[in-house]
């Protein structure tokens, strides 16, 4: 029973909610009456009892006290559920945001890389050409030299460096269309893995989100009633009430059914 | 009783039966459930301007005092006016309307959240709206519950403050809205609409009367209409101060304390006049017989009921002009609409639910 006691006193206080002076003022609440949790706890009790004892006799007593036992026993275990649901949701979200920060850190590698591999190959190349072609036209202007003509010698000299330069140029080329091809592949490759990684990391990071987001749904809290109620056949002008009730359902009846026909009613 | 939607789809609503109770109001919203939670919200909506503010505040749509404080950085919305919604249901709406429209179904969703349903749970709501909304206006607002709960009813705001507090009979009731104040007059059957008086001369009016009077007498001081509204609800009264009303207002960017007493008083005590004219018009027009018993019936509720004063100021009123009056002010102002209208979705009865899912 001092089990059951303590139980009760559990979830009497995880239904209960924490609020502020300032707040209940801004409501417009003036004075609130406190209540201790060992009263409530102990109202409780004293009312199941009192009820039971009142309705009941002999076996059907004890079996109403187990199924509401059982009851509260199941409660009890929904409730264990949801916290060991809420711990593997955390442990989700943990191993979604290291996955994050390891797609991260191979992106921001691979980028690094494609970078530096494309940067110094520009300047390189350009140097390069420059080089040979000062060497092709020192190598014609003296074998032009060296040849003994008279006149039209220069001429002759000018269309030889444009013969050789046209030559040169073809063979450079080829030769730049074969290295751009070699490069073209590695950097196509490069970024694969980038929009690949890119990808991965976009998807983790809408699951963080959805995982955040169903951490942060509220399970609410339960109504006081498991059934629909209804006016109590003991209320105060219980017929006018049931007149009143009849008045409104009839005008909403009237308005939704108008509202149905442009959109429907579920 | 296990209970799924009608087409299958969801979670099995087999936990219990959830009823909220709503005010739906041009400054707040309140709600009021029967798991205990009760909350309001001030009925204003904000969206991120751009996408750099929607990064900064990590939420699609603020609601009620975090709308506000963040306003600087959110297209804002203020769904209802003098009691309804802006929206007509005009096919022709311009984008402005849609976009209240939008607004009013949010704010209705958030105030149905705060009630924080199971999904495991049948909802079932009962909206406090103000008689005059017209049918689009009240379609439009159920459209927009129905997308949050099981089934859904709207009810005259004044009638589910009666109902909450067993009044039925030979009540009168003087609901003090931001946008308008109505009054209503019960004898046991529904309201219609001889017994229904409405003016907007309300929480509003009352905050643009206290702005100009600030305005006039106290030169240099900046305020906005909020500000304005928060001295309102700290320090509203009519009649004898209890205590100064002195405020720190910014001159030049600097607080400098004012002394409003004078002005509040001054700005409270436009709505006594119209309140007794709407009594004297209801009283007039019933019957002779219960005439004296109405008088002595009369409750205040809504926000604009914490003015200080109101109750015994408005009684004085109605013993000059109709010879006597009882006024009593509800013991939860705030929270009267949304408590009458849970009361009333806990009587309804169960086929009358059915029938509307």
């Amino acid at each position: 029973m001092a089990g059951f006691r303590e139980s009760l006193r559990d979830v009497v206080r995880q239904l209960s909610f924490r609020t502020s002076v300032d707040s209940l003022k801004k409501r417009g609440v003036q004075q609130v009456s406190v209540l201790g949790l060992d009263r409530i706890t102990a109202l409780i009790e004293a009312a199941v009892h009192r009820s039971l004892k009142a309705q009941l006799v002999g076996v059907e007593r004890a079996a109403v006290a187990d199924a509401t036992k059982a009851e509260f026993l199941r409660l009890l275990r929904t409730n264990e559920d949801l916290q060991r649901q809420k711990t593997a949701s955390e442990q989700l979200r943990e191993r979604a945001e290291e996955e994050i920060d390891q797609l991260r850190r191979e992106l921001l590698q691979q980028q690094q890389a494609l970078q530096q591999r494309l940067a110094p190959g520009e300047v390189a190349a350009a140097n390069r050409h420059g080089q040979e072609d000062a060497a092709i036209v020192a190598k014609v202007a003296d074998v032009v030299r060296s040849l003994d003509a008279g006149t039209g010698s220069q001429a002759i000299e000018q269309r030889l460096i444009e013969l050789v330069m046209d030559v040169v140029a073809g063979e450079r080329h080829a030769a730049d269309a074969a290295r751009a091809a070699a490069g073209d592949r590695e950097v196509d490759q490069l970024q694969r893995r980038i929009k690949k990684l890119t990808e991965n990391l976009g998807a983790t990071e809408q699951r963080l989100q959805q995982l955040a987001a169903a951490g942060a749904i509220d399970a609410g809290i339960s109504s006081i009633y498991r059934t629909v109620q209804g006016l109590d056949a003991a209320a105060a002008q219980v017929d006018r009430k049931k007149e009143l009730m009849a008045a409104i359902f009839q005008a909403n009846l009237e308005l939704q059914n108008k509202g149905a026909d442009g959109t429907g009613r579920r | 009783m296990s209970e799924t939607k009608k087409d299958g789809s969801g979670p099995k609503k087999d936990h219990g039966v959830l009823y909220i109770g709503m005010d739906l109001g041009t400054s707040r919203t309140s709600v009021s459930a029967s798991n205990g939670v009760r909350e309001t919200v001030y009925s204003v909506v904000g969206y991120p301007k751009d996408v750099v503010s929607q990064k900064l505040l990590k939420k699609d749509v603020l609601f009620g005092k975090e709308a506000l404080e963040k306003r600087l950085s959110l297209r804002m919305y203020k769904p209802l006016e003098k009691g309804v919604l802006k929206y007509t249901g005009d096919a022709k709406m311009d984008a402005e309307a849609k976009a209240n429209l939008k607004a009013a179904q949010d704010l209705i969703g958030e105030a149905i959240r705060l009630a924080r349903p199971r999904q495991d749970e049948l909802v079932y709501c009962v909206i406090g709206a103000p008689a005059e909304a017209s049918v689009k206006n009240r379609q439009a607002i159920v459209e927009a519950a129905r997308a949050h709960v099981d089934s859904v009813m709207l009810c005259s705001e004044p009638f589910s403050v009666a109902y909450g507090l067993d009044w039925l009979e030979d009540v009168l009731v003087i609901d003090i809205g931001a946008g308008t104040t109505d009054l209503c007059r019960m004898h046991g059957t529904m309201p219609e609409e001889a017994d229904q008086v409405m003016f907007d001369i309300a929480g509003d009016a009352v905050d643009a009367e206290l702005c100009r009077r600030i305005e006039q007498t106290c030169p240099g001081a900046q305020f906005t209409v909020n500000m304005v509204r928060d001295i309102k609800e700290r320090y509203g009264f009519v009649g004898d101060a209890a205590e100064r009303c002195i405020v720190e207002l910014p001159v030049d960017g600097k607080p400098t304390p004012f002394d409003l007493t004078d002005q509040v008083r001054a700005a409270c005590s436009i709505l006594i006049d119209p309140i007794v004219k709407g009594i004297h018009k209801l009283v007039a027009s019933f019957d002779p017989e219960f005439q004296t018993k109405l008088k002595s019936r009369v409750l205040l509720a809504g926000g604009g009921s914490m003015v200080k004063g109101l109750d015994t100021a408005v009684e004085k009123a109605m013993r000059e002009r109709l010879g006597s009056g009882k006024v009593v002010r509800i013991e939860e102002p705030i929270y009267g609409g949304a408590n009458g209208a849970l009361k009333i979705a806990h009587d309804m009865p169960a086929d009358f639910w059915e029938q509307l899912r």
